[in-house]
């Protein structure tokens, strides 16, 4: 970056140039290695260069390398200053310059027996200028360092150490104990109160003393060392947390720890029990941070909560969104507004405060009360059905949102609206406050932005709401709103929508109307959209209907614009041969799919011999790309923020890598579940035994993992079906993390348990060193679903085998002594959800009631507690998707009903019905299975809960 | 104006100039040892010096300002980097260390070859003489070759830096010839 673009961004740099790096560089030369040294001139010229140097400007190697020797030689001046600006500077030349071992004698001299003053920057730079081969001369100071009375060294020793941590591990980890030791201990600075005055004069407020920053640094530190190791670490939190309000004083400490304790529940929820009631006693604490950061951890396992326990973080909550600090109130409001989204229910309790929360001066708090508001109306209509007025509330919060609506910015307009939709969508019942009042704000002045985000959300309700009379509602309202529009894109979506839906609605005759009004009014544009959209209904109305939009489109030959002449001779012509099929469109091709092939097509002029290939593309109806945008719409609604907790893995950047990998994963599995079904098909379609097997039917989405995470062998596996031919080919992916074997030979021994599953053949890995992950393909022959008495579900017993050689030296040379091992993996399952896809539908009991071959049964719902668990459970397990917002629990009911449908891997739909009742901490489902393929329904009841 | 007289009068004698020494030799020979000797006066432990030690003392009114650099083989290329301004030079040879004599003699020649350091006087202190077998001054002025040198005020001293003996009889030729060469 040039020095002028850093200084523009840089709301802090002085104003005023900065000096000529050259003339500085020579004016330190000549200073520095004069004699005596002018301390006072040397000060100023190092503050100069480092001015330079935090500027961006850095010296090249050798140029550094000159002002390192020269500032070296200001060691043998004592000024305390100086020195410490010695220090500064050194440890930013430690980066470009060479040899900067040189200074290390005199910086242990420092540490050893300096002054008081700047030895905590004698201690920084040490850890700059320290290698792998020298870190061990300076075990001995870093402990005594630690251990030092003085806050501020023992910090800066800390600090270093943990800096060391990638060259050194080792060497640190020998400081365990003296870590330890001050993170439990209380260093005051300065040391007693009759020296305060010495370092303050009387104005001692603000003083360091206060801070114990020193414990926050060694906990850092600690955690490092120990994070591998969980009951040593289980062990730290608890000493840690026995009494609370003693050892640890410093509250970013104990957010820390929070911190920690919640990676330690990511790995094993099952501590909860022995962790809860350190979380909770942080729920009451000096600090609002620790508060909150403790109310944040426990929402995150809200799931493992009783409902008295979930009490006690409301009760915090509430009392942080009214204290006068606008950042906790911030805080505090999105915490609950994270709640909401599960169990909005739950903090009905606080939408007092919340409604409070609505006029709060601050804009975002504002936004999130509404939102967060309305997730909460959304509960109360589930109780409404037993004369709760919920209608009310919702009438009372429309008026004050419609209130603030004049008063806040676009962005959070925008806001509120995604939120309101996501309520219509989940709470069908409530849509038609909720339309009126979109529409009503549709009708306001307003950018683009801000109307493109209402029609959006009016589109989906139209789309994904089951009334028809809704849907009725909606488009009229659109008709009016495209009578007044000045925005050309919009009118043209809207256009497109109308012939999409109109023609199946009651009355197609009104919107013909509408549409003819714009076929005259209009731009060309609009115009060429509104006829596509009239020979929609043309097609689809027929009868006279279809007549006179015929007359509408013959005028239309006549338009002055080319495009509209053309569509419109077009419509005509596919209305007179009655091709309805060019017209209307059931299916359309896998976008992204087809954009991938055809980039790859045209990349190497070599395909263009053939011909491009359109059947390889995989076709969609329009309900499959229902089902996927529904998904991915709720998906996007329920998880706005994707909190990742910043993992510093020093050092360990291939498990960095993995973590962010999956990350990504997760944040857009719906939308990319096809690609990478897509990019699994490429990939075995390489491997020639596999690719005789023809076209991939499904994959399971997220690789399962058969070992910890943590193992020696990481493995994990996706299951791969290829219906058509009768074929399930498994592809297990081997990471080897132990770092000094290099594994040769690998293969999988996998025994199944069910005789129908035939082992075909093993594609063994040759090689796999240190850090690499390699694949190995088991391939089975699987018995066919029609046939009486054949059983699809089955369980595969996995053994890793392979050769083990050991790397003998630091080249990487290997042992060509080796021994063969066997490693056992935990077993994979086939379960009835890897035959179906979540498939969407917003009529299920059509759907249900048409679907011949039921199946009922009653089950224990096995490891499960609650209704909410249940549910959870066997919507993964079926991989059917909840219609009707059935996957939606409320907390106190005992009872519920959901309701699943998805499409099966041989093309027929599969619906169910579950009741689900919880008695004494068990949970048993009533099932109630239909589906299109015959014994399907047996295999889902079979499958194990 | 009496200040300025007596900066005149300092100035004269030399007492305001700090006097930059260095402090040479191979790793073991007991450079450090033997600037904390002439500082502290005391024996201290050392470890091996990665990069050097600097400390100021006064000696007979005059400022030292004394640069002990580290002698392994991985820190002698960056002595030169040392050399300006050095008005003597103290290299210290373990005197028990026969094998390593020659790898001495090598390094005291080269150095005295820099252009840096043609003025500065050179005092060599045959250390460790509290050791048994240890060489004589008059022999390890042999084996270094000093006889050899042209053009430059040298000396060597018989010392123990851990009994403190030769020290101040090398320093004190070493202040007269520098005061020498200064009043010149």
């Amino acid at each position: 970056m040039s020095t002028l673009s850093y200084k523009k961004l840089d709301a802090y740099s002085t104003s005023g140039d900065l000096p000529d790096k050259m003339s500085v560089f020579q004016k330190c030369l000549q200073e520095f290695n004069a004699s005596p040294i002018n301390a006072k001139k040397c000060r100023q010229l190092l503050a100069m260069l480092l001015r330079l140097i935090y500027n961006g400007q850095a010296f090249p190697s050798q140029e550094s390398t000159t002002l390192f020797f020269s500032i070296s030689k200001l060691f043998q001046h004592k000024d305390e200053s100086l020195r410490q600006l010695v220090y500064l500077t050194t440890k930013e030349l430690a980066a470009t310059s060479q040899d900067i071992l040189m200074v290390t004698a005199s910086i242990m001299k420092d540490i050893q027996q300096g002054d008081m003053i700047y030895k905590p920057n004698a201690i920084r730079t040490l850890s700059k200028i320290l290698d792998a081969t020298t870190v061990s001369a300076s075990e001995r100071l870093l402990k005594n360092a630690i251990v030092d009375k003085n806050p501020i060294i023992s910090s800066s020793a800390l600090i270093s150490s943990y800096h060391l941590l990638p060259i050194a591990k080792d060497v640190v980890k020998r400081l365990t104990n003296e870590t330890l030791e001050t993170i439990q201990s209380t260093k005051y600075f300065p040391p007693n109160q009759y020296q305060l005055h010495d370092y303050y004069a009387t104005n001692n407020t603000n003083l360091p003393s206060t801070s114990f920053m020193y414990q926050y640094h060694a906990l850092g530190l600690i955690y490092h060392l120990r994070k591998h190791d969980k009951m040593a670490l289980m062990k730290l939190i608890t000493s840690l947390s026995e009494n609370n309000s003693s050892s640890l004083k410093n509250s970013l400490a104990v957010i820390q720890l929070i911190r920690y304790i919640n990676r330690i529940l990511a790995d094993d929820e099952g501590m909860i029990n022995v962790l809860y009631p350190i979380l909770s006693s942080f729920l009451k604490h000096k600090s609002d941070m620790v508060e909150l950061e403790a109310c944040k951890t426990l929402i995150g396992y809200q799931h493992l909560l009783k409902d008295d326990q979930f009490m006690q973080i409301i009760g915090t909550l509430q009392k942080l969104s009214s204290v006068p600090r606008t950042a906790t109130r911030f805080a505090a409001i999105r915490l609950i507004n994270r709640i909401a989204f599960k169990h909005p229910e739950k903090i009905m309790v606080v939408s007092t405060e919340l409604e409070d929360l609505i006029e709060d001066s601050n804009r975002s708090i504002s936004t999130l009360a509404i939102t967060t508001l309305l997730k909460t109306m959304g509960a109360g209509s589930i109780e409404s059905s037993s004369g709760v007025d919920g209608g009310e509330n919702v009438d009372r919060l429309i008026a004050k949102m419609t209130s603030l609506m004049d008063e806040i910015t676009e962005d959070f307009k925008i806001v509120i609206i995604e939120a309101i939709e996501n309520l219509a969508l989940k709470f069908p019942s409530k849509y038609k406050r909720l339309v009126k009042f979109l529409n009503d704000l549709l009708r306001d002045d307003g950018t683009l932005e801000l109307k493109t985000s209402i029609v959006g959300a009016l589109f989906d309700l139209l789309k994904f709401l089951p009334d028809a009379e809704a849907k009725e509602l909606i488009l009229m309202n659109m008709c009016e709103f495209i009578e007044d529009c000045e925005f050309t894109e919009l009118t043209v979506r809207i256009l497109f929508t109308l012939g999409e839906e109109g023609p199946l609605t009651s009355k197609p005759s009104y919107y013909i109307r509408h549409i003819y009004n714009r076929l005259v009014l209009e731009n060309a544009i609009i115009r060429s959209a509104a006829v596509v959209s009239l020979s929609k209904f043309a097609i689809q109305c027929g009868g006279e209907v279809s007549d006179n939009i015929r007359i509408l489109l013959t005028r239309c030959l006549n338009d002055s614009d080319d495009e509209v002449r053309d569509r419109a001779a077009l419509a005509v012509k596919f209305l007179d041969s009655k091709q309805k099929k060019l017209l209307v469109a059931d299916t359309q091709f896998d976008l992204g799919a087809l954009e991938r092939k055809l980039t790859n097509y045209l990349n190497d002029e070599a395909n263009f011999n053939v011909q491009f290939d359109i059947s390889e593309i995989p076709i969609i109806t329009k309900e499959e790309l229902k089902s996927l945008e529904y998904q991915k719409k709720i998906n996007r609604l329920d998880q706005p923020v994707h909190e990742t907790v910043s993992d510093e893995e020093i050092g360990d950047n291939n498990n960095k890598k993995n973590k962010s990998t999956e990350s990504g994963e997760n944040s857009d599995s719906a939308t990319n579940e096809l690609l990478k079904q897509q990019e699994y098909a490429n990939e075995l379609s390489t491997i020639p035994e596999i690719a005789e097997y023809g076209i991939l039917t499904k994959s399971s989405s997220t690789p399962i993992y058969l070992t910890e995470k943590e193992n020696e062998f990481v493995v994990n596996v996706v299951k791969h079906w290829f219906i058509d031919s009768g074929k399930l080919v498994l592809q297990y992916n081997i990471t080897n993390t132990l770092p000094r074997s290099v594994l040769e030979d690998i293969t999988v021994i996998v025994q199944s348990d069910n005789e129908s599953y035939v082992e075909e053949f093993v594609i063994p890995l040759d090689k796999l060193g240190p850090d690499q992950t390699g694949t190995v393909y088991v391939s089975f022959s699987i018995p066919s679903i029609t046939e009486e008495d054949s059983d699809i579900l089955c369980a595969f017993g996995n053994t890793v085998a392979y050769t083990n050689k050991d790397i003998v030296d630091d080249d990487g040379t290997v042992d060509s002594e080796g021994w063969s091992d066997e490693y056992q993996i935990d077993d994979l399952e086939v379960e009835a959800g890897d035959f179906i896809t979540p498939l969407y539908n917003s009529n299920f009991t059509s759907v249900f009631d048409q679907l011949p071959n039921a199946v009922t049964s009653v089950v224990a719902v096995s490891n499960c507690r609650t209704i909410e668990n249940a549910v959870t459970k066997l919507k993964t397990i079926l991989n059917m998707m909840p219609l009707d917002g059935s996957d939606f629990v409320s907390s106190d009911t005992k009872n519920h009903q959901l309701r699943l449908l998805g499409k099966d891997t041989w093309g027929g739909k599969v619906a169910s019905q579950i009741r689900l009742a919880e008695t004494g901490g068990k949970v048993v489902a009533k099932f109630e299975v239909r589906s299109e393929t015959s014994n399907l329904g047996t295999y889902i009841l079979n499958g194990s809960f | 104006m009496g200040q300025s007289f007596s900066g005149i009068f300092n100035r004269l004698w030399g007492v305001n100039k700090e006097i930059r020494i260095l402090i040479l030799g191979l790793d073991g020979a007991g450079k450090t040892t033997i600037l904390y000797r002439l500082q502290l006066g005391t024996v201290v432990t050392t470890k091996p010096t990665i990069g050097f030690n600097v400390e100021t003392l006064k000696y007979n009114n005059l400022t030292l300002n004394i640069w002990d650099l580290g002698g392994q083989t991985s820190i002698r290329p960056y002595w030169r980097c040392y050399y300006n301004n050095t008005a003597g030079i103290i290299f210290v040879v373990d005197s028990t260390d026969r094998e390593r004599m020659d790898v001495a003699c090598q390094e005291l020649h080269t150095m005295l070859k820099e252009e840096e350091l043609q003025e500065s006087a050179l005092l060599v202190f045959a250390n460790k003489q509290d050791q048994p077998k240890a060489m004589t001054a008059a022999e390890v002025s042999k084996v270094l070759d000093l006889t050899e040198l042209k053009d430059r005020s040298w000396s060597i001293v018989a010392s123990s830096a851990i009994k403190g003996e030769g020290l101040t009889e090398g320093l004190d030729w070493l202040m007269d010839v520098i005061k020498d060469e200064q009043l010149q």
